[in-house]
């Protein structure tokens, strides 16, 4: 019973987060602005969906999920930061049409 | 957890998977696309994840394991071809 609560909590935390972070990427018109929602969802959202795996009961989905938290830990702040990065060293026209 | 609770999210991912495609179609520059794409890989990746808690298997975890390393690869070349123009 415990677990089935914790599970769904977890599950809704995550989705609630996505949720939020797709809203303020759809309101916000700025890249740099946008990459603060952007790495919302890519990073916790993510891994507490991933998270709601220990609740499941089973040792295969809780090891592939395990597997696929540490790479998105790695992964995320990584490809948010190359965008960051190709968005402050691209030539100056682009940038000026882009805000 | 309670079969419910674990469709209802599969259903909420999938609804999410439309707000990622209004954000890609609302997109004015390459870097908005590059951005939007890595946020569809995050929603698919809780998509597929939700799907293996529904059907209670974990293959779909790892189909979700490849899909993030070809995000990641896919993401730095793309930012690399806004920079530099090419992707070396």
């Amino acid at each position: 019973m415990v677990f089935d609560i914790a599970g769904a909590v977890l599950l809704a935390l995550g989705l609630l987060l996505a949720t939020i972070g797709l809203y303020g990427m759809l309101r916000i018109p700025d890249i740099f602005h946008q990459l603060h929602p952007a790495g919302l969802v890519t990073g916790p959202a993510v891994i507490l969906v991933l998270l709601a795996a220990v609740f499941t009961g089973s040792a295969e989905i809780i090891t592939s999920a395990a597997l696929v938290i540490l790479f998105v830990l790695i992964t995320s702040p990584l490809s948010t930061h190359a965008i960051a990065q190709a968005a402050r060293r691209r030539p100056r026209q682009s940038r000026d049409r882009s805000s | 957890m309670p079969d419910l609770v674990v469709q209802v999210a599969a259903g909420w991912a999938t609804l999410l998977l439309f707000g990622g495609g209004l954000l890609l179609l609302r997109a004015r520059d390459t870097l908005h696309r590059v951005l939007a794409l890595d946020v569809l890989v995050a929603i698919v990746i809780m998509l597929l994840t939700t799907l293996s808690y529904v059907r209670d298997v974990s293959y779909y975890i790892d189909a979700a394991l490849a899909l993030a390393l070809l995000a990641l690869t896919s993401t730095l070349v793309a930012a690399r071809y806004v920079t530099r123009g090419g992707p070396f």
